[in-house]
């Protein structure tokens, strides 16, 4: 683990900012931290960069605990980098932005030139070295502040919000640039953000924060598919979620019955995620142990992808298609269609 | 950066444009006489750490610009900086009380002897004299012409509409109105002062108050050097100069609390002696046509 | 009319063939209010760079004081002034009043609170985001503040020029300290204040532009710095 963060407390003018937080980065990973604004996301950063200090809890960097002050604290800062939400550009020019946190280190000019260079060829930003900061655009603002920070080669790099306000297109080249660069360059990302499609487009690893608190921390996959809650399911933005009845591995939801992969009793809620449903003219061989037949409902865009509701038995049911699938099944609402999928792909909780 | 920087090289030639020009003569007739109207002696160097003497001045002797043509005398016979500050009596006087200024030249006899009595002064000197005048609008609205001053003010409070501009600051020309008013039986404060709008009481300096009557088209009492310095300004003229009531004595004293006593008497000394006394009494005679001061020195008035 | 005319006119001759007396004073003004705005840039920049970098009980309640002492009334300073430096007052043994020195005091107590304040909103202005990326990138402390420093420079200079404004169009502090003695503490304020009053309209005018001048320039400056630079966030 590169950075561990044990029950973490803070307090801002008597409101409880940070209740106890538990996180831990793996080191290399690309780690989002996601919640709705004002869950404590940007608090819990500014602690891990190492800018402000709890009133309680531990933080580790590497497995060393680190000091409350001092020279050991400065030394460990310098080994983080952090971008913020909206970021403020020095006076000077896009290279002298760049090279300050070099220069304060104290590397020589010509290794500084080198990295420099170097770093705006990273980011997209050949030919903007002599270019002043208060020229800058808002996409290539974030830019050179990530290069600012990057080019400081930190083992842990820490973004906050980096997306914010961008318009889509920027938005996509941006993450598409972090991601490339997290790759090749292998050192481990801790974003923020409140937008889960932006955590999914470059996470490996990640957390949901609610109300100063994690909610739940895993893999993506995990956060995508198996919220450990209500709130989970509808923050990752899961639909089919159903208060159900459980009995041993099958669940009723109204007149349905549901096959899944837990032996579970009583009442809660199950989730079927909308993209592991498949659609068939005829009913289908397969192992699967769902097998519905229901009527098309209606067939709405979104995104690029296809939302169809199925009614089956009175409960209606999200299936995401693509296009070229769509363009296959010629089915127009009323049409009758088999639905199938795995009872290891039911979420419970 | 670049921009600012030549806007300060422009102020800095700017500064040392002013210094060139410190030590070259006027070149217009307009420069030179306001050279000497302003009386600002430019050799000195500004801030320049020497000797200094302070003479605290009823506005009358400095308006009329007597100091400004004896200072550069002393200055050369006793190698001193004199710093001439103008005020009137009362605050010349309170400055002479707190050790501010070395020598005092005020004209208000009373608080003269009081000054001494209370150990501040040394002693009372008188060095000239002249009179007051009482001026006014040429068509005299009031019709006082030709009184003696009590008449005169007792008039001008019955008439309750004629302007009366007062100094209103405690200077030696104050002190000599409310004398007046006393004498003519009213009381300054009570009567005077409350008696409406048309007296005035201006707060300033005698100039300033003659301007202030000038364009009010109002009576004022002055002494006669400032009256006739300032009259080719003003439309006003005397209307009553008659009257024991309207001798105006200047007196020079040298200041108990002095850091330096010898200058100090100097000064006294340079006031009253023969040379400067009969400078004193020439002094404007030429550019009015009258004397503006009678030297007095030895004199018991 | 034609008077004020005629006047004008001379004036603006005085001013063109470089007028010894109008140029001695204006010269002596310049040298008395950059005196103070120097000495009070060495006190007061530092003093306000210390308050926005401390954290203290009152700090709020402090600012907000130096702040509603920016329009504190010459006269009063001046008053102030005299009764500290006359001869019968706590520092009067230094012989201060009526000399130029005494109205480089007063000029000094007078912009204090601007060029502190100024300094302080300079500072703040500049942001707590521009002391967070400092040190997100590495900075300690010290170079923390040297870095917020550099980058509120010309903001700072602002507060700087405007004391020198203040300082070099006030009267009250140089009457009252100064005395307006000829060639010594006469400056362009008093020596208007002075040739109004005696009717001297047209060095009194020269003398009005010279100092229109110099706010002018201060005013202009600023607008440069303000915009010039202020773009470059």
């Amino acid at each position: 683990m590169i950075l561990q963060m044990k029950n973490i407390r803070l307090k801002r003018e008597k409101n409880r900012i940070l209740n106890g937080v538990s996180l831990d980065v793996p080191e290399g990973c690309f780690f989002v931290l996601m919640g709705p604004t004002g869950c404590g996301k940007t608090t819990l950063l500014r602690l891990a960069g190492l800018l402000d200090r709890p009133d309680s809890g531990k933080i580790l960097f590497k497995g060393t605990s680190l000091p409350r002050k001092g020279k050991n604290l400065l030394q460990t800062r310098r080994r983080i980098a952090t971008m913020f939400q909206s970021p403020v550009m020095f006076r000077g020019t896009v290279s002298s932005n760049i090279a300050w946190g070099l220069k304060i280190r104290g590397i020589p000019k010509t290794e500084i030139i080198r990295r420099v260079e170097q770093i705006l060829g990273f980011v997209g930003l050949d030919g903007f070295a002599g270019r002043y900061a208060s020229t800058l655009s808002g996409g290539e603002k974030r830019r050179a502040a990530l290069a600012r920070a990057l080019v400081l080669e930190p083992e842990l790099l820490i973004l906050d919000e980096p997306t914010t306000s961008l318009d889509p297109a920027f938005k996509r080249d941006l993450l598409g640039r972090m991601k490339e660069i997290h790759a090749r360059t292998g050192t481990t990302f801790l974003m923020a953000t409140h937008d889960f499609t932006d955590a999914l487009a470059v996470g490996t690893v990640g957390a949901v924060m609610r109300d100063g608190l994690i909610e739940q921390s895993g893999s993506m996959d995990d956060i995508l598919f198996k919220p450990d809650n209500h709130f989970m399911a509808s923050f990752t933005g899961v639909r089919n979620i159903f208060p159900a009845e459980f009995q041993g591995f099958k669940a009723r939801i109204r007149e349905l019955s549901i096959a899944h992969a837990e032996d579970r009793h009583g009442h809660g809620f199950l989730a079927i995620p909308p993209e592991v449903i498949v659609l068939s003219l005829s009913p289908k061989i397969t192992s699967e142990r769902n097998r519905f037949t229901g009527v098309v409902k209606s067939i709405e865009r979104n995104g690029t992808n296809w939302d169809i509701v199925v009614e089956v038995a009175g409960v209606s049911l999200i299936v995401a298609i693509t296009t070229g699938a769509l363009n296959e099944l010629f089915i127009t609402p009323g049409s009758t269609i088999h639905l199938s999928f795995k009872a290891s792909a039911v979420h419970l909780f | 950066m670049k921009r600012s920087l030549a806007v300060s090289l422009f102020l800095l030639a700017f500064v040392f444009a002013g210094c060139g020009e410190e030590s070259e003569p006027p070149q217009t007739a307009e420069a030179a006489a306001a050279v000497e109207k302003v009386s600002e002696s430019a050799a000195t160097p500004p801030m320049a750490r020497v000797e200094r003497l302070r003479v605290a001045t009823t506005t009358s002797l400095y308006d009329t610009g007597l100091w400004g043509y004896l200072e550069p005398m002393f200055e050369d016979r006793f190698d001193v900086e004199l710093d001439v500050l103008y005020a009137g009596t009362g605050k010349a006087i309170d400055w002479g009380k707190r050790g501010d200024v070395d020598v005092i030249t005020v004209h208000s006899r009373a608080r003269e002897e009081l000054f001494v009595s209370e150990g501040y002064g040394v002693e009372r000197v008188p060095f000239a004299y002249n009179y007051f005048l009482i001026v006014g609008p040429a068509d005299d609205p009031a019709g006082i012409s030709g009184m003696n001053p009590e008449e005169a003010f007792a008039v001008l409070m019955d008439n309750g509409e004629a302007i009366f501009v007062s100094r209103g600051d405690d200077s030696g020309t104050h002190g000599k109105e409310k004398s007046i008013w006393t004498a003519a039986g009213f009381d300054y404060d009570s009567d005077v002062r409350t008696a409406g709008a048309w007296y005035v009481e201006g707060g300033s300096g005698m100039g300033p108050t003659l301007v202030m009557a000038n364009e009010m088209q109002g009576y004022t009492l002055s002494d006669i050097g400032t009256y006739l310095a300032y009259q080719g300004d003003l439309d006003l003229v005397p209307i009553v100069d008659q009257g024991d009531a309207l001798l105006n004595v200047y007196s020079v004293l040298q200041v108990e609390a002095s850091g330096n006593p010898e200058l100090s008497l100097a000064l006294v000394e340079f006031l009253t002696s023969p040379d400067i006394q009969q400078l004193i009494g020439n002094y404007g005679l030429e550019v009015y046509g009258i004397q503006l001061f009678t030297p007095c020195a030895g004199q018991e008035i | 009319m034609t008077h004020l005319f005629e006047a004008f006119n001379i004036a603006l001759r005085m001013i063109v063939t470089g007028d010894s007396v109008v140029f001695s004073i204006a010269l002596r003004t310049l040298l008395i209010a950059s005196t103070s705005t120097l000495a009070a840039t060495l006190l007061f920049v530092p003093l306000g760079c210390m308050v926005h970098f401390s954290t203290f009980r009152g700090k709020r309640l402090a600012v907000g004081f130096i702040q509603t002492m920016y329009s504190v009334p010459t006269v009063f300073v001046g008053m102030l002034v005299f009764l500290m430096v006359s001869r019968s007052g706590p520092i009067g043994g230094m012989g201060l009043l009526f000399s130029p020195w005494a109205i480089i005091l007063g000029e000094i107590v007078l912009i204090a609170p601007i060029i502190t304040g100024l300094t302080i909103s300079a500072l703040q202005s500049t942001g707590k985001c521009l002391e967070d990326t400092a040190t997100a990138l590495g900075a300690g402390r010290g170079i923390m503040i040297l870095k917020v420093l550099t980058e509120a420079k010309y903001t700072m200079l602002t507060s700087v020029l405007m004391g020198f404004g203040r300082a070099v169009s006030e009267v009250g502090v140089a009457i009252m300290v100064g005395g307006n003695i000829s060639g010594y503490t006469r400056t362009l304020t008093t020596a208007i204040a002075l040739g109004v009053g005696k009717g001297e309209t047209a060095s009194s005018i020269a003398l009005g532009l010279i100092l229109l001048f110099l706010a002018m320039m201060v005013s202009i400056v600023v607008n440069l710095l303000q915009h010039g630079h202020g773009g470059e966030k």
